[in-house]
């Protein structure tokens, strides 16, 4: 999962992106308002973490415009600002979550995986596609049943393409979505990662639209 | 507390009865002397006019040989007496006087108005003699009469007084709690208040004489709200100030514990050390600002500027030239300047400690110390990139920082720069530095007297 990092405080901004990594997400840092507007604008990132005490421009004012754009990119609001008019104002302007600093790492993840999944209509927290099972917390994949090893590219991909499901998503998409920025992407590696996928998990779960891209068919959910 | 003066009521009340009784005592004491002189004048003459009668009838009934004893004519004739001696001879005397010489014999006493004690009792006697023949006359009074007079005369008068003082008492308790009721208004509704209610006292008609009391009262409350309102901003800035570095030090901390690779598990424990001297620096910003907010009053001494400043620069140094900065400093000239020693090495160490800070490595710093027809002038001046009008307009602000300085700063430095230049009637302007081509900031001192 890719998500922008807004945050001025470097050593703040430099612990949630290696922090965040490590927990498997791919992590943009910019460090102003201005950037944040325009990156936002530039990548369909899975979510957002906006600190509203920006240079240049006030978090809060990024947040109010991309809505007014009609961005629909989750947004998490981590802040110093933890008065109760501040938490409604930001949630009002278009928050979909509201955190006071300091926060645990983990907490914060498990926040953005909430959100990329409520994003997606996924009320559960566990995506089910056919037989295949995807928990985005523990990072595991089960296959009828069977537990699946996967690269973290393949999950990856694979959460991209279940929180997908029935939509046509292009190469270009998926690189986006894999990769942060200053990432070196070889041109067939998405046609790797989709090979790998097909050889763990069965040969019909992820179909090829040619000249388009790659999809995950939408079935009724296994119980 | 100390010993508590009797209260305004009862002091009003003691005043007020005791002048009223102090007044009618004295007029009392003046009607007991003007009424006794009167009367004694009167009655005097009345013993006077008597003896002439006595010693006129004398003339002619001199010889006549009935008895001496003149009849009682009145109950209180008793309280009159006379004799009349004609030739060393008792001829007449009322029913009640002495057959001995009323006088005393021996005595001298012929003439005149004498006050003479006969048989224990006090009586005012006239002596007269005849003109032509040897008559003697005395005619006496008992003082006692005279006394129940003017007794009779003083109980009339204080009769009244007496019976009218319980009721002007109370007439007077009453007014003084009527005219004292806005007072007790007033300490009512302090005592009513809630210890953080700080707006101004408002009572419906208070009295002219209490509006300095309730005016004082409310300018103490507008100072108390100040300072408790700076206060309060202050605790909430630290506290949200503080929440960004705690916030990097918990997350590089966690990044460390969930690193498996080495070396990036050091730069997350480094992260974290920087995290923790930046709160540190943070705090002691805070506090020190705290300080010089609180006004405590400044002790001010003789101090040598140009020391003080190169005292602050060689302590910097090490720190500047372990990013080869050139830190320089110029004074020809001993700079006397009277002001808190502590308050100004805080001022100058945060000046120079900006410009090395927000300095790239390599850059130059120039402190100087000079004098300016009597004003005392610090400046520091550096070859960083200086500050834009919109940022140096900004400066001082709390907690603002210049974009992109990667350097750790509270962006308190400069708002306690100018606290301090303010206790001490200092200026503070910054520009361009002419010279070195960053940011230039002098401080000027009034001239010392």
């Amino acid at each position: 999962m890719r998500i922008l990092l807004a945050e001025d405080d470097p050593l703040l901004g430099d612990g949630l992106q290696a922090g965040l990594r490590q927990l498997g997400f791919q992590v943009d840092w910019v460090r102003d308002g201005d950037a944040a507007a325009r990156e936002m604008r530039a990548q369909p990132y899975a979510a957002a973490v906006l600190d509203l005490g920006l240079p240049r421009r006030d978090g809060m004012d990024v947040l109010a415009d991309a809505r007014r754009d009609g961005l629909k990119t989750p947004v998490l609001v981590l802040t110093a600002r933890d008065a109760v008019p501040d938490r409604i104002r930001g949630l009002d302007v278009g928050a979909d979550d509201y955190v006071v600093k300091p926060v645990d790492l983990h907490e914060l993840a498990a926040r953005l995986r909430a959100l990329v999944r409520r994003a997606h209509g996924q009320p559960q927290d566990k995506l089910r596609c056919g037989t295949i099972v995807l928990d985005p917390a523990a990072r595991g994949v089960e296959c009828g049943g069977e537990p699946v090893t996967l690269s973290t590219r393949e999950f990856d991909l694979l959460h991209a393409l279940m929180l997908n499901a029935g939509r046509v998503l292009s190469r270009e998409q998926l690189e986006q979505h894999l990769y942060s920025w200053g990432r070196e992407v070889e041109s067939n590696a998405i046609e790797v990662h989709i090979h790998h996928l097909r050889r763990k998990l069965g040969a019909e779960v992820i179909q090829t639209v040619r000249g388009v891209g790659y999809l995950l068919a939408r079935d009724m959910p296994a119980a | 507390m100390t010993a508590r003066a009797p209260s305004l009521q009862r002091r009003l009340l003691v005043g007020v009865i005791g002048l009223v009784v102090a007044v009618w005592l004295a007029m009392a004491a003046f009607t007991w002397f003007d009424v006794r002189h009167e009367l004694d004048e009167l009655l005097d003459s009345h013993l006077a006019q008597a003896a002439a009668l006595l010693v006129a009838q004398q003339i002619d009934d001199l010889g006549d040989d009935h008895g001496i004893d003149a009849p009682s004519l009145h109950r209180y004739a008793p309280k009159v007496a006379f004799q009349v001696w004609h030739e060393g001879r008792l001829v007449l005397r009322s029913a009640n006087a002495p057959s001995a010489w009323l006088a005393g014999e021996g005595s001298g006493f012929t003439s005149g108005f004498r006050t003479l004690q006969i048989d224990g009792t006090s009586w005012r006697v006239f002596a007269t003699r005849g003109a032509e023949r040897d008559v003697q006359v005395f005619v006496g009074e008992q003082i006692g009469s005279r006394a129940d007079i003017l007794l009779a005369v003083l109980r009339s008068m204080l009769m009244p007084m007496l019976l009218g003082l319980p009721l002007l008492a109370g007439v007077a308790a009453w007014g003084v709690r009527r005219g004292l009721k806005p007072l007790r208004e007033m300490s009512d509704a302090l005592a009513a208040r809630d210890p953080r209610a700080l707006q101004p006292v408002q009572l419906a008609g208070t009295p002219a004489e209490m509006m300095p009391m309730v005016d004082g009262l409310n300018a103490l409350f507008g100072r108390i709200a100040a300072l408790m309102d700076s206060e309060r901003r202050f605790t909430a800035d630290a506290a949200h100030e503080l929440r960004t570095p705690i916030a990097a030090i918990r997350t590089q901390a966690q990044v460390a514990l969930g690193e498996a690779d080495g070396q990036r598990r050091r730069h997350a424990l480094e992260a974290t050390l920087a995290g923790c001297d930046r709160a540190t620096r943070l705090v002691e910003q805070l506090l020190t600002l705290s300080r010089v907010e609180a006004g405590a009053p400044p002790a001010a001494t003789d101090i040598d500027l140009a020391a003080l400043a190169r005292r602050t620069v060689a302590a910097i140094a090490p720190h500047a030239l372990e990013r080869r900065q050139q830190l320089e400093f110029e004074a020809d000239v001993a700079v006397p300047l009277r002001a808190d020693e502590t308050l100004l090495g805080v001022l100058v160490r945060n000046l120079v400690d900006n410009a090395t800070r927000y300095s790239p490595d390599g850059a130059r710093v120039r402190v100087r110390v000079d004098q300016e027809q009597g004003r005392a002038r610090l400046v520091v001046e550096d070859s960083g990139p200086g500050l834009d009008d919109a940022d140096r307009a900004r400066l001082g602000e709390r907690f603002f920082r210049v974009l992109g300085t990667e350097r750790a700063g509270s962006g308190l430095g400069w708002s306690i720069v100018q606290r301090i230049a303010r206790t001490q009637g200092a200026t503070v302007t910054t520009g361009r530095s002419a010279a070195l081509g960053g940011l230039c900031v002098s401080v000027t001192w009034p001239p010392t007297r």
